[in-house]
């Protein structure tokens, strides 16, 4: 139980990496609350603080902040993992495209540090979702891999400015296996085939699972990071440790 | 070299010396500094071809050896005084896992693509100090920052290269003498081609992993030339200790799906 009497935030809990963050939390004995954009959803466990709020709004994140002052008093973990992701090149890219993706990734992660920031215990731990795609490219992703270079910009600044009475890191995931992945390779001439030669340049011989960056997550989140700050950790089965080319070519 | 290039002679009266001055990327630096108006020193252990003959003077150095970086500065000094730029362009490759790799082996390669670039650029700073002035440019490549499969020794020696090439910089940056690395990724070469060696249908690999590329080309030997000039000379003056990647775009990618 390393997250015992722990309060924790994990934004766009309801699916995906954010609901195994939120999953491993609770078994560590942490109070979760998490957020999303939709109502509370029908199949989510009771034990799941649920709060309607959209990341990309400030005035919404200063009410979630108000329901976790009134609530809990303080916040110790905040997870800020909500991010959309959009197919596109740059030039395809619409203006509705960028306020959607740079508001959910980028000003998403700005507004609720700001706002819940001045909320946290001494000794809190931010974690933000980054991505590899945040310093190599992925193809067809133009905004996404920028606003995931933005996070790691940020993670270093929150890191930097408001120690020692928080942490702040970066996760930075390779594939993992989401609908978000599927909706990525979707952009390739052959969804399969980029599929195949993705596995088979992981070094881990498989793709990742949400449950395996909520196992880094957690270590974050834990003590055993006292000394850990402005940092980001890939976890990508070592597929970024590899050049781009196909081990299977040779 | 590229038919519309314009020589602004920028190099003019300097001294230069390429270790590796005979082989692929070595001679297209060799000619290009010739071209940019330097005396130009091919230092090599293999032979110097005829083509190189109008563009450099030979000498036969082995950089593993501190008696031949000692005799390759002795005679530097004597024609010229003093040097400018020395690249360290000299390396070899073994494709090897580190299992597979022997001692003699790994000894081999590092002595080359590290030891030789201590080596010749130890013997080569104070000759630049003569100067007041000088560019070191060492060859990393992105396998010092990422790895291909089964080339483990050479992947070490380009990240030893790499911090190499920091630590000269923080040493001798107050001398004014530069140090920068360039990394390349893949470029036609001989070294190259003994990569693709011993891989069945060849002809379609070289096409598959020339896809890989952003640019959908290999490098050539003159595209290093290019940022080795740029490198060697005071348009460069206040890069130091910098890596320069230069590889088509290859490493900028998590993944080519436009194949």
């Amino acid at each position: 139980m390393q997250l015992s009497g722990k309060v924790a935030l994990v934004t766009g809990g309801r699916q995906g990496i954010g609901a195994a963050i939120v999953e491993r939390f609770l078994l560590e004995g942490a109070k979760v609350v998490t957020c999303g954009r939709g109502a509370r959803p029908s199949d989510m466990a009771s034990n799941i603080d649920w709060v309607q709020a959209d990341v990309s709004c400030s005035g919404q994140m200063e009410l979630l902040k108000d329901h976790v002052v009134t609530h809990y008093g303080a916040l110790d973990v905040l997870v800020n993992n909500a991010g959309v992701q959009i197919e596109k090149t740059l030039v395809d890219t619409s203006d509705d495209d960028w306020d959607v993706l740079m508001g959910a990734n980028a000003k998403g992660v700005f507004n609720a540090v700001r706002s819940l920031l001045p909320i946290m215990a001494s000794g809190g731990s931010i974690i933000n979702m980054g991505s590899v795609s945040g310093n190599a490219a992925d193809p067809g992703l133009a905004l996404y891999n920028a606003s995931k270079a933005f996070v790691h910009g940020l993670t270093r600044s929150v890191a930097v400015d408001h120690g020692p009475s928080v942490r702040c890191n970066a996760i930075c995931p390779g594939w993992i296996m989401t609908a978000m992945a599927d909706s990525a390779f979707a952009v390739a001439e052959d969804p399969a085939a980029a599929k195949q030669d993705a596995l088979v340049r992981h070094p881990a011989g498989r793709f990742g699972t949400p449950a395996d960056i909520a196992n880094m997550a957690l270590w974050l989140a834990s003590n055993e990071s006292q000394f850990v700050t402005g940092q980001l950790f890939t976890v990508d089965g070592g597929l970024t440790a590899a050049s781009p080319l196909n081990p299977s070519l040779f | 070299m590229d038919a519309e290039k314009i020589f602004t002679e920028h190099l003019k009266g300097r001294v230069a010396v390429v270790t590796g001055g005979c082989g692929g990327i070595g001679q297209a630096i060799c000619r290009r500094f010739a071209s940019e108006g330097a005396q130009v020193i091919a230092a090599d252990v293999a032979p110097m071809p005829e083509a190189l003959q109008s563009s450099a003077q030979y000498f036969n150095h082995d950089v593993t050896s501190e008696q031949s970086a000692q005799d390759l500065m002795a005679f530097v000094e004597q024609q010229f005084g003093h040097l400018d730029v020395l690249v360290n362009a000299a390396g070899i490759e073994i494709e090897k896992t580190i299992e597979e790799t022997t001692l003699d082996e790994w000894q081999r390669i590092f002595s080359i693509n590290v030891t030789g670039t201590f080596l010749t650029s130890k013997y080569g700073v104070p000759l630049m100090r003569k100067k007041g002035a000088g560019s070191i440019i060492n060859f990393g490549s992105y396998d010092g920052f990422i790895a291909d499969p089964s080339l483990a020794a050479y992947c070490a020696t380009k990240g030893a290269v790499h911090a190499l090439t920091k630590a000269m910089a923080c040493d001798y940056g107050k001398e004014n003498i530069r140090v920068n690395a360039i990394c390349p990724g893949f470029v036609a070469t001989p070294m190259l081609e003994s990569f693709f060696g011993d891989s069945g249908d060849i002809e379609s690999l070289k096409q598959q992993v020339r896809d890989i590329h952003p640019l959908r080309r290999y490098g050539t030997p003159d595209d290093m030339a290019n940022l080795v000039n740029w490198l060697a000379g005071d348009e460069a003056r206040y890069a130091s200790g910098a890596l320069w990647v230069l590889d088509g775009g290859l490493t900028a990618q998590v993944q080519q799906m436009r194949l």
